[in-house]
């Protein structure tokens, strides 16, 4: 019960937050509910009984992602980005004309019928699958999957963050007269 | 699996009573415990706020042998409790251009973030509301729900000291979490999980048994996260987010009245939570001074003390260091975590894992006694 009214506050909080992301005028205020939407993101991976993946959601985004965004923001103009164009209903800013919005709806229309497809089965398989209630230690298996099973996507995975650290190093070093 | 206080609770005869005056009712009656606990907790944690304002001024004042607050109560302890009426009761002034949202967004969350660390934050090794799998990795995570508060505070305000200071201040978060993130690591490897549980189990017994004294890098693995924790706080020598003589007040320039008052407790309260942190890692937190198997409520408190004890010195240390050192200047502040803590930090890091696979995870103290 408790579990499934946090999942409800989740889903919901993910839901709203996007929508305002896509509806909000100010672009500093969209990166704040894009925050919101990732908490509510972490907040499903927490009911669902993933507290690592759920953690990680919260220091990667919220830490990372969304202040470089802010940063990023800010530093390319921040408010007077405020768009006073408006779509074909008068709600959003404009992005395109009936033909981008048209493409678009064929593809999330293909998009969706795709995951109802999926959702469906997935049912089938775990028909009486209930929200996790039990919340076993997932650290220890991720660690051992991590360093036995996926060692090598895992090594070259941080050897190409390594290269892109030392080429952000070399691209932002001043340069010599 | 995850401890919790009311699975701690459980162990207990009264649950039962008190399970049936709930009418059986488990649901319900952990919720209430949580509450009763958050409330308990939340106020503890804004008095210790309070009084950390007041020690503040005590401590620098003995330090500058001036008096201090001496009118409000006896030796005026009762200041915070002035200055939080007078918050409440002042004007609420926005600025014109601010950004109306976000401004009124920047305190709360700076709170959220803050209140949000005491959830795991361990006051005794039954006392903690849940002991999370990834405790320690979460207090990590939310706490830097703070960063994001103190750059929207800036840009908010629509203010160039404000603006300047948010700018400094996410900065300076962002860099100093690293080398805290490494040091808390080696610490992590140290004790074999993520859990405050398992961290204070770890060091049971005699302060030969703490992490502090566990092995040389953990030694100054423990001065590198008190460093990276005082930046990341803000507090001086790193208060350059909020340095009077340049910016004005930094990041919280344009705000008045209680939204100032958050922003102030958030920062008193972060220290605390900080201090803990490094008392529950590095020096055993609550754990009594001989180990015992007899557990009782009242033992319980007497752990709760003890944890208070040593976070508390921290806090003093904290302080003392704030009204005795000069401020850095912007570049040295960045050349000293990316150049200095952080290489130490990664230093230590190897150094605690060649350590662990050497020696079997063994402290000097163990190696030293011979023990197999």
């Amino acid at each position: 019960m408790f579990v499934q009214l946090l999942f409800l506050l989740s889903a919901s909080l993910t839901i709203g937050c996007a929508i305002a992301v896509a509806v909000t005028k100010n672009i500093m205020h969209s990166c704040i509910f894009l925050l919101g939407s990732l908490i509510g993101i972490a907040g499903l991976y927490a009911t669902l009984g993933a507290d690592f993946v759920a953690v990680t959601q919260i220091m990667v985004y919220v830490g990372g992602i969304v202040i470089l965004m802010l940063f990023a923001v800010m530093l390319t103009g921040g408010k007077d980005f405020v768009s006073r164009a408006q779509n074909l209903l008068g709600l959003a800013p404009s992005m395109g004309n009936k033909w981008t919005y048209g493409v678009g709806l064929s593809v999330g229309l293909v998009f969706l019928l795709t995951n109802v497809k999926l959702i469906l089965s997935i049912s089938e398989y775990f028909p009486e699958k209930k929200f996790g209630n039990e919340f076993p230690s997932t650290v220890t298996q991720i660690g051992h999957l991590l360093v036995k099973d996926h060692v090598l996507a895992f090594e070259l995975s941080s050897v190409l963050l390594l290269g892109a650290l030392v080429g952000a190093a070399i691209i932002a070093r001043p340069r010599k007269q | 699996m995850n401890q919790t206080l009311v699975s701690y609770l459980s162990q207990y005869e009264f649950f039962d009573v008190l399970l049936s005056l709930f009418g059986k009712n488990e649901g319900l009656l952990a919720f209430t415990i949580y509450l009763v606990f958050a409330g308990i907790i939340v106020g503890l944690c804004a008095t210790i706020g309070g009084l950390g304002t007041y020690a503040e001024r005590k401590i620098s004042a003995d330090i500058q042998q001036r008096i201090g607050p001496n009118r409000v109560g006896p030796y005026g302890i009762l200041q915070f409790l002035a200055d939080g009426v007078k918050m409440i009761t002042k004007e609420d002034i926005m600025p014109f251009t601010a950004d109306k949202f976000l401004f009124y967004l920047a305190p709360m969350l700076a709170l959220i973030g803050v209140f949000s660390t005491l959830a795991v934050l361990p006051w005794s090794n039954g006392f903690i509301m849940a002991d999370l799998n990834v405790g320690i990795f979460y207090l990590i995570a939310i706490s830097s729900l703070v960063g994001v508060s103190v750059f929207l505070g800036g840009y908010a305000s629509n203010s160039k000291w404000s603006m300047l200071g948010g700018l400094r201040g996410a900065s300076q978060i962002i860099s100093y979490e690293i080398p805290v993130t490494i040091s808390i690591l080696s610490i992590t490897l140290l004790a074999g999980g993520m859990s405050f549980g398992t961290i204070l189990g770890q060091q049971e017994g005699a302060p030969v048994h703490w992490f502090l004294f566990h092995n040389p890098f953990a030694f100054i693995a423990f001065f590198v996260y008190f460093v990276g924790a005082l930046a990341e706080t803000n507090r001086a020598p790193f208060d350059l987010p909020e340095a009077e003589s340049e910016l004005v007040s930094g990041y919280h320039t344009e705000y008045t009245g209680m939204r100032f008052g958050f922003f102030a407790l958030a920062e008193y309260i972060e220290v605390f939570v900080v201090c803990g942190v490094g008392s529950a890692l590095f020096l055993g937190g609550g754990n009594l001074p001989f180990s015992t198997t007899f557990d009782i409520i009242p033992l319980q408190l007497v752990q709760v003390v003890i944890f208070m004890t040593k976070t508390l010195l921290l806090y003093y240390v904290v302080i003392w260091v704030r009204w005795t050192f000069p401020r850095l200047r912007v570049d040295q502040l960045m050349s000293i975590c990316w150049k200095y803590l952080t290489p130490i930090a990664i230093f230590n890091l190897v150094g605690n894992a060649v350590w662990v696979v050497v020696f079997h995870g063994k402290s000097i103290a163990e190696l030293l006694s011979g023990g197999h």
